[in-house]
């Protein structure tokens, strides 16, 4: 059976080699820009595998399968559809037992008005604009395989909901997003927090020597356990900073969250990040990252530590393996990935 | 015979330094002048506005000397940061500028696309057009 899921994996990475992703073409078909068909539908969609061991758990996992569908009305009407399914085939290794979850489920389904540069809308379902784990959620973008905790536990990934954005009025680099959501999620099945109601604000600064700024604060309220009634509400104040040249990149985000609930009083959770990324060679790279998340509900605050190695044939189609310390020695593993974009 | 070295090495240096190419609208358009980080927003499509008016950005096809000439110098891209920047942007459901075949098909879209913005040659350039950079 393990060659089965193997000769899988392999498949999926001749096709994609097979494909000659060579430099842009700036017309037909190019891997990671999609199919344009024309002004109002391009098509395109990505897919990631990945392969997890430590010393309970061996799992190969064809992890997401997205397609997307984008395009322009106007100059100031556009949408965007994505439809995923996550976990669309787990092979347990170590119980060697199979599942598979192929039925999609709405990842992002929005609308995009642009007023001006200084005030755009964006209406349906999209990523929460907050910070940059969380903009570029899938594994072909990210620099590893894996996600720092927070991006999973601290601020809901997706908002349902409205986003006004642009370039602010008082710096010619300083972008905004205000956003609200005062509904349930548009599709509740994979994401990992479900809040009834968010709003929150965000700023970046871009300078010009490859450093960027930004920060964001909010508020949710979400429905707790089965039992009507019992909600909490929490806000979260988040920093992140950024900083690219041509061998180096520098990341470091910081968040802290208050959660209350009636007649639970509060608990904080604080969360820290720095992740640098050397590209020693075109193609090759090497990835460290830190990460501190303490839940005050817990006695013991997590460190964990990470060094990985990418290799980008071309910037749409990543192969990546890592290794994760953490304080509890028993969670240290090993996690392999490849992954394209389409 | 110092002053007239002098002189000449000024001149060859200028004549090495001057602009060959130029970012261009149709001669009927409002935009006066834009400089380079405003031309880098809007080709990478950062920002599709000026004064009010929605921008067509157009490329040339393939890596003619313009266009690469207008990577580095305006974007201050290689092509495989251009590469990176538009796989990242078609997650976010953004397409490249759309693209012309040839210089010539440029000019003409400039100058019958309202809010067309392309990059030519400063030879090419007529009294059908307008410059707003030169690079």
């Amino acid at each position: 059976m393990k060659f089965v899921q193997l000769r899988v994996v392999g498949a999926c990475m001749a096709l994609c080699l097979l494909h000659h992703p060579v430099m842009a073409q700036d017309s037909g078909y190019e891997i990671g820009l999609g199919k344009s068909v024309n002004d109002w539908l391009t098509l395109g969609g990505y897919f990631s595998t990945e392969y997890e061991k430590s010393s309970a758990v061996q799992q190969l996992q064809l992890d997401d399968v997205a397609v997307m569908a984008y395009g322009e009305f106007s100059n100031r009407f556009s949408y965007l559809l994505e439809l995923e399914s996550v976990n669309a085939y787990v092979a347990d290794l170590e119980r060697d037992t199979r599942s598979s979850n192929f039925p999609p489920t709405i990842e992002r389904l929005y609308f995009d008005y642009k007023g001006s540069d200084h005030l755009s809308v964006r209406a349906g379902k999209q990523i929460t604009p907050v910070g940059y784990w969380n903009q570029q959620p899938i594994n072909v973008l990210r620099e590893t395989s894996s996600n720092p905790r927070f991006s999973k536990e601290m601020v809901p990934k997706f908002l349902t909901g409205i986003d006004v954005h642009g370039f602010a009025p008082l710096g010619e680099d300083l972008t905004y997003h205000v956003y609200l959501q005062n509904s349930r999620d548009m599709d509740e099945s994979n994401i990992n927090i479900k809040p009834e109601s968010h709003y929150g604000f965000a700023l970046a600064k871009q300078y010009g020597n490859g450093w960027r700024i930004g920060g964001s604060a909010g508020r949710f309220k979400e429905a707790i356990g089965s039992a009507s009634g019992t909600r909490t509400a929490t806000r979260y104040w988040q920093l992140n900073s950024r900083f690219d040249n041509q061998h180096y990149s520098l990341i470091a985000e910081g968040i802290v969250n208050t959660e209350s609930a009636v007649g639970a009083g509060r608990a904080r959770s604080k969360a820290v990040y720095v992740q640098g990324e050397y590209r020693y060679r075109p193609r090759h790279s090497l990835i460290s990252r830190l990460e501190y998340f303490h839940d005050t509900g817990v006695a013991v605050p997590e460190r964990i530590g990470i060094l990985g190695y990418s290799f980008r044939p071309v910037f749409p189609v990543s192969l990546k393996l890592e290794y994760q310390w953490h304080q509890e020695s028993s969670n240290n593993r090993f996690v392999s990935s490849f992954s394209v974009l389409f | 015979m110092r002053i007239v070295l002098l002189l000449l090495s000024i001149a060859l240096v200028s004549v090495a330094e001057a602009a060959e190419y130029a970012v261009v609208v149709a001669r009927n358009s409002p935009i006066e002048a834009l400089d380079s980080e405003r031309l880098r927003d809007i080709f990478l499509r950062r920002r599709s506005f000026e004064g009010g008016i929605p921008l067509v950005p157009i490329n040339l096809l393939g890596e003619e000397a313009v266009r690469t000439q207008f990577e580095s110098l305006v974007l201050q891209m290689d092509r495989g940061q251009i590469n990176q920047y538009w796989v990242t942007s078609h997650f976010q459901g953004i397409k490249p500028p759309a693209t012309q075949a040839s210089l010539q098909s440029i000019k003409t879209f400039i100058e019958r696309v309202d809010g067309a913005i392309g990059y030519l040659p400063i030879s090419m350039v007529d009294d059908g057009l307008k410059v707003l950079h030169e690079f």
